[in-house]
């Protein structure tokens, strides 16, 4: 091999003393720093760069940028490879490896098979006979995507920030440069996105001078003003990915990629997350490829692509240039070819007689222009070896074809805006006649487009509707008067000659026959495969995209999708404005699951609540549960024992002698005010008014639908001062719903609510010890029944710390919740177990709070409810008054003619009869075992367990008529085949008279 | 390492929280809060003020964060309700509360990291606070004179939280004091 | 992502800062007990959904904890108008 072929001896923004190796498909080869993948490649003479798709064919690297269809890569190996990247937009580093992406065996075997793919292959095939997608599926998934991703964790990090900027300057090319230097000279906060590596857009493959001098020193000239100006930041390698509502945007920044494959101490990417008062879009804009027969033949390639690669890069991707083009802006090319000095075959224009500065200025540079002409058909093997041209009038070709020699095609067919970032927030681009272009639609006051997004063609014009809308973007947000402040520099820019458009070259043949004529490269969509959508009834723009899979590709059809466009107009006889563009969608080119999901793994995925005596539980070995973003201790195994083990030794702890629980994570609701009792009254079933202080009344909330959503107890602390303490799970949304109420509908209530859930930290000292054991830490409160009874709450001290003493019980067991400000919460937990230990004091978890409460018929709101159950439902109208004043939320609804329906399901308790076999939680009961399913379902199981007190299974289920049918027999079928035969009994299943509490 | 940080944090221990909420232009509750905290509440939205031991932080239209320096809380929420006569709420929320300073020359950039609020010295300049999200939670935020900021949040997230910061500002050097 | 003026916190806040509490201006009857099914029904479950303005109520749920109102444009998603709580949208013109 012959190393760098292609390299020009001179020029280019490319780095000759630092060479770079790197490998492409298994082969050695070098590049220098500033170098792409792509134009290293092509500078090494790498012409085949991939396989299509469909068809098998051969391709090569077509453009220079994000529109690359055929260059897509994986880079890197093992846990770091990178798939689907496009070759234009890798930086070479040193080491670097990639292979091309979609070199399956069935790609390179897709030659003969191409033809089995026809338009609407999937929709044929899988619409008829489903059952054709179990034989084709694994054949296809193989086949589809671009590339492996990595099978090992991502070793890279990623994160996100949050950015805000008054005026944000998308794409750092001539109008994106001019737009920021004014906006930021009113002093506005400017943040300026360009996804490449360095700043300048088509500037950096300029060879002409800007107000006197190269564009080169123009460029660097105004990077350094906008880095000294202090309010702007610049941010290269930054894709702007999203245009979402409000103007919010998302712009990928490639952090570390162009170091190396790992880069383990710096962010790989961050996801910047963008507000912005307002958004220039200076996006630019991509050539348009011309469609003829053979056009994917490596080789052809887009004329600006081809300048950029001589210009920037220094490599002329061939020898002897053929340009083909409808305008005056694709001489460049021609001209920019002929100064190094390499052959120019002819310029192949299809004007019917071009003229002007830029024909003049080709012809005197001695080169072939062939007017009224078109190329027909690029020939050659695996690269351009030539083409055939033929005349051309209209769209009619009018003479025989003959055949010029090349190896290499430059084609500028126009030029397609980059307005698909406007079209992302849902504004339909609109056809220009005149600029022959989709052009952004009215985007609203917030967003200004400026170059040649818009459609201005010049360099001069860009630079100045850059200004102009860099200032009009600042004066909008409150920075100065809108008027430029500064002249765009001179440029020695000839005027262009009206271009024409041809987005279908005809060809001898008819389409259908021809040699394929490429729409869309990446996805193999030719014309004749429009033409056949459109024959076969398909008339909207996205049903054709769906059918012929245009502009589906990761490329989002960057390049072809007008021209498809065009040819489906013309099949339709119809005019583009009619046909339209498909919708563009985020993101503007493809974007690495890691940038979307930032620090937001492993354990910062979730954020994890922990209560004061944390620390003391994971000493103590507990398992955990997770309730809401609470760990709580779930049991506390011993060494040995199985989970079923531990619950059963901390049940019979808490029944016969001493056991404690961490409560922290309850609820807890200040609630201040003179209307404190009137407004509890009105969102609780319960009344508060004659509540007494420092007793305690237990509650449900209602949703207004007459629903179950919370539980709790509420203390009254002092006259106008009660705590409620709400479930752990809705502690937020019951603070929330509160706040609701007085604000929206109550607001002449004086009453205030503050969450004191975090101020608190809880332990419930539960079992007939309690009292003996609480009385050695708390000697400042009568803990004597007669004094403390069941149902109160009294203040003093426990360890020394000031505390509230709850005489509440979800357990059914004497119990005492020790209530301290939670600074204190591990020491005084620490002393309690201290004193308890004398009584082997046992720590239990949420299940055995779930065993115990079970035990006793206590429901679960949300476990044993659940969105349609009413009080009544539970059996529970004993929580419920019906004669207060302004009667509570949700009070209406318990009349409905629904909740008062015969047939609804009831709470009721379930034993097994075999008194061994544990129902499972969410089982459905049914009356007739024997009936094959769909069988009339009775009812299910809400809560399941083994009782260690017991001695045997308990559960709760919502039974329909459950309450008239107690000692009926009902039947859980289990997914093994098994029938699990319950009766309906009682949902209290010990101490049903509450004894044991009340001492 | 003897690169100086660029971003520090200081765990402020010995602060004592209560959260007061009433009528904002009652003045019986603001001579009340001057009286025992020697502050006025602050009226408009996003500010805060201090004395020489104490801070007030605007959380709503009715509600603000007294921070007092080497207190006692239930002491504070006594005196408090003592002093108060009136429509008002007070409670002492010591054990809700953890407060952090982070200063440095990129503490900033660790905000952005964790919060979708402006915090730009033009839109956040001292003596302004926000309460906002922060990372998967939520906190108050507030300027400083000196460029540092103060963060207040929640106890049960103190231990994620300074994974959190520790992760985010690891990039900048970070210290913990 | 919306970015939303608080009409309490008087600055604009982004999104994530807020949740969406349902529409607004739907008062609750002074006596349900003498509505019938049918009437309380429409107070519980029927609602506007339209296409253009909607009248509708967001809470301040990271900042200051208010509710307030909010005239939103359910086509364009544009954010016509921010009132407080018992306070009317502004009239409009045809614009």
């Amino acid at each position: 091999m012959g190393g760098e072929v292609r390299r020009l001896a001179a020029g280019g923004r490319i780095d000759r003393d630092q060479a770079l190796d790197f490998v492409f498909n298994g082969r050695a080869l070098r590049g220098f720093a500033g170098d792409t993948l792509a134009s290293a490649l092509l500078a090494n003479g790498v012409d085949v760069v991939g396989r299509s798709f469909k068809y098998g064919r051969p391709r090569g690297i077509v453009g220079h940028g994000p529109e690359e269809p055929n260059a897509i890569v994986e880079v890197g190996t093992g846990a770091s490879r990178v798939p689907n990247l496009r070759a234009t937009q890798v930086e070479l580093y040193n080491g670097l490896e990639a292979r091309s992406a979609g070199s399956s065996v069935f790609q390179r075997a897709a030659g003969a098979f191409g033809r089995l793919l026809p338009a609407g292959f999937y929709y044929k095939t899988f619409m008829s006979s489903p059952r054709a997608w179990m034989a084709w599926e694994r054949v296809l998934r193989h086949a589809a995507g671009f590339g492996n991703a990595p099978d090992a964790a991502d070793p890279d990090t990623y994160d996100r920030m949050n950015r805000h900027c008054d005026v944000l300057v998308i794409g750092g090319g001539p109008a994106g440069l001019s737009a920021a230097l004014e906006a930021a000279g009113w002093g506005a906060r400017v943040l300026l996105a360009d996804e490449q590596s360095e700043f300048g857009g088509s500037l950096l493959a300029e060879t002409r001078a800007l107000g006197g001098e190269s564009a080169a020193a123009w460029l660097a000239g105004v990077l350094a003003e906008l880095d000294a100006s202090g309010n702007v930041e610049l941010l290269p390698r930054s894709m702007v990915s999203g245009y979402y509502d409000h103007n919010f945007l998302t712009i990928v920044e490639r952090r570390s990629d162009h170091l190396g494959p790992v880069s383990a101490a710096a962010t790989r990417e961050r996801l910047h997350r963008v507000r912005a008062e307002q958004v220039v879009l200076a996006t630019g804009a991509i050539e348009r490829p011309l469609v003829f027969a053979n056009n994917d033949l490596p080789g052809v390639m887009l004329a600006s692509s081809v300048s950029t690669y001589v210009n920037r890069y220094a490599v002329a991707p061939g020898n002897k240039l053929l340009l083909f083009t409808t305008n005056d802006h694709g001489y460049r090319t021609a001209l920019d070819w002929h100064r190094i000095g390499r052959e120019v075959v002819a310029i192949v224009d299809v004007r019917e007689d071009p003229a002007g500065a830029w024909v003049e200025s080709a012809k005197a540079s001695g080169i072939d222009v062939i007017g009224a002409h078109a190329i027909i058909e690029a020939v050659g093997h695996s690269r351009v070896s030539g083409a055939a041209i033929a005349p051309l009038q209209g769209n009619t070709l009018v003479g025989a074809p003959r055949r010029l020699a090349c190896d290499l095609i430059a084609c500028s067919g126009g030029w397609n805006p980059t307005l698909h970032l406007g079209s992302q927030t849902g504004v339909k681009p609109r056809w220009s006649e005149s600029a022959i272009a989709f052009l952004p639609g009215d985007l609203g006051v917030g967003t200004l487009c400026a170059g040649a997004v818009a459609g201005t063609p010049a360099l001069r014009g860009c630079l100045e509707q850059g200004a102009l809308a860099g200032a009009t973007a600042a004066s909008r947000a409150g920075f100065g008067s809108g008027r430029t402040t500064r002249a765009a520099p001179e440029v020695d820019e000839p005027p262009e000659m009206p271009a024409r458009s041809l987005f279908l070259v005809p060809h001898p043949k008819p389409v259908s026959r021809a040699p394929k004529q490429f729409v869309d490269f990446q996805l193999d969509v030719t014309a004749a495969d429009i033409e056949l959508a459109a024959r076969e009834g398909y008339e909207s723009v996205e049903h054709v995209k769906r059918y012929t899979a245009l502009g589906f590709g990761t490329d989002q059809g960057k390049l072809g999708n007008v021209n498809g466009v065009a040819i489906l107009a013309e099949a339709l006889g119809k005019d583009m404005a009619e046909v339209g563009t498909t919708m563009y969608r985020p993101s503007y080119t493809p974007t690495t699951f890691g940038a979307i999901a930032g620090r937001d793994v492993g354990g910062f995925f979730d954020p994890e609540r922990h209560t004061p005596m944390h620390g003391w539980h994971t000493a103590e070995g507990a398992e955990w549960e997770d309730v809401g973003r609470w760990k709580r201790p779930w049991y506390y195994p011993r060494p040995g024992e199985t989970m079923q083990q531990a619950v059963n030794r901390e049940c019979l702890a808490a029944r016969d002698g001493l056991a404690i629980m961490d409560a922290s994570t309850l609820g807890k609701i200040d609630i201040q005010g003179a209307d404190a009792a009137e407004f509890l009254d009105r969102i609780y079933t319960t009344g508060f008014r004659k509540l007494g202080i420092g007793r305690c009344r237990y509650g449900l909330m209602l949703h207004e639908d007459g629903t179950i959503f919370d539980d709790g107890v509420t203390a009254r602390l002092g006259e106008d001062r009660y705590l409620m303490h709400t479930t752990t799970g809705n502690a937020e949304v019951v603070f929330a719903w509160l706040e609701r109420w007085h604000q929206t509908e109550w607001p002449e209530l004086s009453v205030y609510f503050t969450s004191v859930t975090d101020h608190w930290a809880t332990a419930a000292l539960v079992g007939p010890k309690s009292r003996t054991v609480l009385a050695k830490v708390c000697t400042d409160i009568d803990l004597t029944g007669g004094a403390f009874p069941f149902m109160a709450v009294r203040e003093g001290h426990v360890a020394g710390v000031p505390a509230r003493v709850f005489r509440i019980s979800f357990s059914g067991e004497l119990s005492f919740e020790v209530n301290v400000p939670a600074q204190h919460g591990r020491a005084v937990w620490d002393a309690l177990i201290d004193a308890g230990a004398e009584f082997d004091i046992t720590p239990y978890g949420t299940e055995t709070m779930h065993v115990l409460r079970a035990e006793k018929g206590f429901i679960i709101v949300g476990q044993d409810t659940d969105g349609s159950t009413t009080p009544a439902d539970m059996g529970m109208d004993w929580a419920v008054r019906r004669n207060k004043p302004f009667g509570f939320l949700g009070d209406r609804s318990l009349d409905l003619s629904d909740h008062l329906r015969e047939d609804r399901p009831q709470l009721v308790g379930l034993a097994s009869y075999d008194a061994k076999t544990v129902l499972p939680e969410g089982g459905q009961l049914v009356d007739d075992p024997e009936r094959q399913p769909p069988a009339p379902i009775a009812g299910h199981v809400t809560s399941s367990y083994y009782s260690a007190r017991l001695s045997r299974p308990i559960a709760l289920g919502m039974v329909k008529r459950g309450a008239g049918r107690m000692g009926e027999t009902v039947y859980c079928p289990l997914a093994d085949g098994r029938v699990v035969k319950a009766s309906i009994v009682d949902s209290v299943f010990y101490d049903p008279k509450g004894e044991r509490q009340n001492v | 390492m003897s690169e100086p940080p660029g971003v520090v944090c200081r765990e402020c221990p010995d602060r004592v929280f209560a959260n007061v909420r009433g009528d904002s232009g009652d003045l019986r509750l603001r001579r009340a809060v001057a009286q025992v905290a020697g502050l006025d509440l602050p009226r408009e939205p996003g500010t805060w003020n201090r004395a020489d031991r104490s801070r007030a932080y605007w959380l709503g239209p009715d509600e603000w964060l007294l921070v007092v320096e080497g207190d006692d809380g239930l002491a504070l929420e006594e005196r408090l309700r003592d002093a108060l006569d009136g429509p008002f709420s007070v409670a002492d929320v010591t054990g809700a509360q953890v407060q952090l300073e982070l200063s440095g020359p990129d503490a900033g950039k660790v905000l952005q990291k964790s919060s979708p609020y402006d915090f730009h010295p033009r839109k956040f300049p001292p003596g302004r606070c926000a309460q906002t999200v922060f990372s998967k939670t939520t906190a108050l935020v507030a300027a400083r004179e000196d460029g540092a900021f103060d963060v207040v949040f929640r106890r049960s997230y103190a231990d994620y939280l300074m994974r959190w910061l520790a992760d985010a500002a690891a990039e900048y050097g970070y210290r913990l004091e | 992502m919306f970015r939303i003026h608080c009409p309490h916190c008087q600055e604009v806040r982004s999104e994530e800062e807020f949740s969406y509490a349902g529409e607004a201006h739907i008062p609750r009857p002074a006596d349900p007990s003498s509505l019938s099914d049918a009437e309380w029904g429409e107070y519980l479950h029927t609602r506007t959904n339209p296409r253009g303005p909607h009248r509708e109520m967001w809470v301040h749920t990271a900042g200051c904890r208010r509710y307030f109102n909010v005239l939103r444009d359910t086509v364009s998603y544009e954010i016509l108008a921010v009132y407080r709580v018992g306070e009317m949208p502004p009239e409009r013109g045809e614009a």
